[in-house]
């Protein structure tokens, strides 16, 4: 075919000059890298606009962030205990405002099971809310104990299942929680936990499990 | 959905909502429709968490739900809502303009809060504004109450879906989820309300100075137990209405630009009198004869007849074609061509990214290739003047960042390379997308360098909040200059010159991404109507 310039040379398959280098001019070299990440410009960029409405704008911008964070909207992730609870900070803590939603509008299973603690975990004032989980939780066992009896195989699955729910939200000590929820929380999982063959008091890993034995480290253990 | 959209959305909900919250909307946003418990195991949250997260996105209108089949009730983000969340400062700046603070104040609650009762946003709006008014003035709800009326006429507020009670609720067993119906009639109307009040001012004993202690958890308040007249009637604010505004400002705006500011007044008049009759995503308005224009000038501008029929003929003439004319009837009918307007925006804006980014020498070549369709290189060369190497390295680099294709012509069925013509061409739909896809991903940057910015300076931060929440509370129980000196002392020269510099900065940032938020608006506006066209 004409194009082929002997063996061994290099040849284009196309037409070079259709893409517009010159026939025997020198091709930039290969790129091996990738472009860096930083690259130069050569042309810096148009200042910002500037203006009443701009300035008014960037006000309202910085506001909005700030009030954001102060709704019941902004649901906070929960920090693990400081190992020393600071004084300042029982004062710094922001109170939100709490926030209801309509429940017509929303999904059934949106809502927190009636059966269980009532509503969203609302901070309560300390005395109701101990008294209504517990009256709550001992309803359930109430009700499971009836239910064996019964023997119904549907419902009972539907009330363990229920219970497993009630047992995470026990057993979620985080959110907005205080620490008399804590306590509360403590007491709940050894009440309905009674049924199971572990002993919850034997293997009860607070903070001096793990720091114990690290501590005495010169010491042999037998 | 692409990564840059995914990462922003992810950073703006972080940002309002909480990362729980972010999670699972960055979850549904990447994964679709889901039901419940699915959510709760991909995301390994708890069932509550998610419940709760779930509620927040739903009442600001960023999750919808819908029930299918065996009662499985599935959740669906929108993603294109989550990214409006970076506009909301121009919504609210644009109701400033056109209904002064109180309507800025409602825009303001409605856009923070998602949906809310006509009576809750009254009573919250008069008490903002009333504790900034002057001791001893309050604000009146009738006067909030009107400026809402006057939004809703408007039609920059609607009232919500409402829920759709079924005659046959009795008999079955209630339905998983409640259907929302969209009265397409009652969006706009207003319930008679008669809400006679005052705004209440906060106590001074209730408010919280910054370093005053509050011992006592606030106590749920119990005032509204009682159902509101409005109850069920929620309103939200309507988000195409603005954009509707936004497009006609920038047509306004380019037509003053290009022509002169009495053309503008024209084409604004035009686009007033078109408001209410044309839908939001009409490619063109109603017709307008020449004799309605000239009635609905505004007061001040006499300008005769004869002059309007030279501007609008003016108008229609020009090769951009904002405007058009369709009929000779009552002195000509006129119409603004919105789809001919989005487009000569968002190519004014690529030609100018490509100016600003490559050189203006670039960007001839470029506005050649955009007006000439398909060029080859040599008449590239010979068409724009400029010399063969500088042309192809320009053009190399235009190509290699995509704002112009390479279109194959074979001249031959095996299309070999030596016979085929290869046409350079710009192809706006696709130059515009990847320039969206770039403004995406430049907010990106943006919001996290500020984050970056705030985390290092944080322990600065934290010290001057607490120096400024004790020269509060010494000012409030009276103090000397000498004291407040002291105090302020506490913060070095460098220091206050780190946090000057840290404030400039975030200043800076911030303003960039509200205009960025421009450009995306343009090119979203123009991309959503070449898509309806197609």
């Amino acid at each position: 075919m004409a194009g082929n310039k002997g063996r061994g040379r290099a040849a284009y398959t196309f037409n070079i000059e259709a893409v517009g280098f010159g026939r025997g001019e020198k091709l930039p070299d290969v790129v091996l890298k990738p472009p860096p990440l930083f690259p130069d410009t050569d042309y810096k960029p148009v200042p910002l606009k500037t203006g009443e409405s701009e300035d008014y704008m960037l006000a309202l911008k910085q506001e909005l962030r700030e009030t954001m964070k102060r709704k019941p909207y902004f649901i906070e992730k929960s920090e693990e205990k400081p190992d020393i609870e600071r004084y300042s900070k029982k004062y710094m803590q922001v109170y939100k405002e709490e926030w209801i939603p309509d429940w017509r509008r929303l999904p059934r299973e949106m809502m927190p099971r009636k059966k269980c603690r009532k509503g969203p975990k609302l901070k309560n004032a300390k005395g109701t809310d101990k008294g209504s989980s517990l009256i709550n939780t001992a309803d359930i066992l109430k009700k499971i104990e009836e239910l064996e009896k019964r023997g119904e195989g549907e419902k009972s699955d539907e009330e363990n299942e229920e219970t497993e729910g009630s047992k995470e939200k026990n057993k979620d000590g985080d959110d907005d929680n205080d620490d008399d929820n804590a306590e509360q929380e403590d007491y709940d999982e050894e009440e309905q936990e009674e049924e199971n063959d572990y002993i919850n008091s034997y293997f009860e890993d607070g903070d001096d499990f793990g720091a114990d034995s690290d501590d005495n480290m010169d010491e042999a253990t037998y | 959905m692409t990564q840059a959209e995914i990462k922003l959305c992810s950073l703006l909900l972080q940002e309002h909502f909480g990362e729980i919250v972010e999670k699972i909307g960055v979850h549904l946003i990447k994964t679709g429709s889901q039901p419940l418990r699915v959510i709760v195991h991909d995301t390994g949250t708890s069932l509550d968490q998610v419940k709760k997260a779930l509620c927040v996105l739903i009442q600001h209108n960023l999750v919808i739900y819908q029930v299918h089949k065996r009662g499985v009730v599935e959740y669906e983000a929108q993603c294109s809502r989550v990214l409006r969340m970076l506009r909301f400062p121009r919504y609210i700046y644009t109701t400033k303009a056109l209904y002064g603070d109180t309507g800025e104040l409602i825009v303001e609650e409605l856009l923070l809060n998602g949906k809310m009762t006509m009576s809750a946003v009254v009573k919250k709006v008069a008490d903002r504004l009333t504790d900034t008014m002057e001791d001893g003035k309050t604000m009146d709800y009738a006067e909030v109450s009107n400026t809402f009326v006057q939004l809703a006429d408007t039609r920059f507020v609607q009232r919500c879906p409402m829920v759709h009670a079924p005659e046959n609720s009795d008999t079955g067993p209630p339905p998983p989820a409640p259907s929302l119906v969209v009265n397409e009639k009652d969006m706009y109307l207003v319930p008679k309300l008669s809400l006679i009040g005052k705004g209440k001012r906060r106590r001074s004993s209730d408010e919280d100075a910054a370093g005053e202690p509050k011992a006592k958890k606030p106590k749920r308040t119990t005032d509204n137990k009682e159902p509101t007249p409005d109850d069920g009637i929620y309103w939200q604010t309507n988000l195409d209405r603005f954009h509707q505004h936004f497009r006609d400002q920038a047509i306004v705006n380019a037509v003053a630009n290009r022509m002169d500011q009495t053309s503008s007044e024209i084409v604004r008049a035009m686009l007033r009198m078109s408001e209410v009759t044309t839908s939001s995503d009409a490619p063109f308005t109603q017709p307008l004869s020449s004799n309605e224009i000239f009635r609905s000038l505004p007061v001040g501008y006499n300008i005769s007849k004869q002059v309007l029929d030279q501007y609008l003929t003016l108008l229609a003439d020009d090769p951009l074609e904002f405007v058009g004319k369709s009929g000779d009837s009552g002195g000509g009918m006129y119409v603004i061509n919105f789809h001919k307007a989005l487009a000569s925006l968002a190519t004014a804006t690529l030609e100018s990214v490509i100016q600003e980014r490559f050189g203006s020498r670039c960007a001839r070549i470029f506005r050649l290739v955009l007006q000439k369709k398909h060029l080859e290189q040599k008449q590239v060369e010979d068409f724009a003047m400029i010399p063969a190497k500088e042309a192809k390295d320009m053009l190399y680099k235009m190509l290699s960042e995509n704002f112009i294709s390479l279109q194959e012509i074979p001249k031959t069925p095996d299309h070999a390379p030596s016979r085929t013509f290869y046409l350079y061409t710009v192809n706006v739909l696709s130059a515009a997308r990847m320039l969206l896809h770039r403004c995406y991903k430049s907010v990106t940057n943006l919001i996290e360098r500020r984050q970056f910015e705030t985390k290092e300076n944080k322990r600065l931060l934290e010290k001057s909040q607490r120096v400024e929440a004790i020269i509060a509370s010494v000012q409030a129980t009276g103090a000397e200059e000498a004291q407040l000196q002291e105090i302020e002392e506490m913060i070095t020269a460098p220091e206050r010159q780190q946090l000057e510099t840290l404030k400039r900065n975030v200043n800076k940032l911030d303003a960039s991404e509200i205009q960025v938020d421009e450009t995306i608006f343009l090119l979203e506006s123009y991309i959503e109507s070449t898509m309806k066209k197609q």
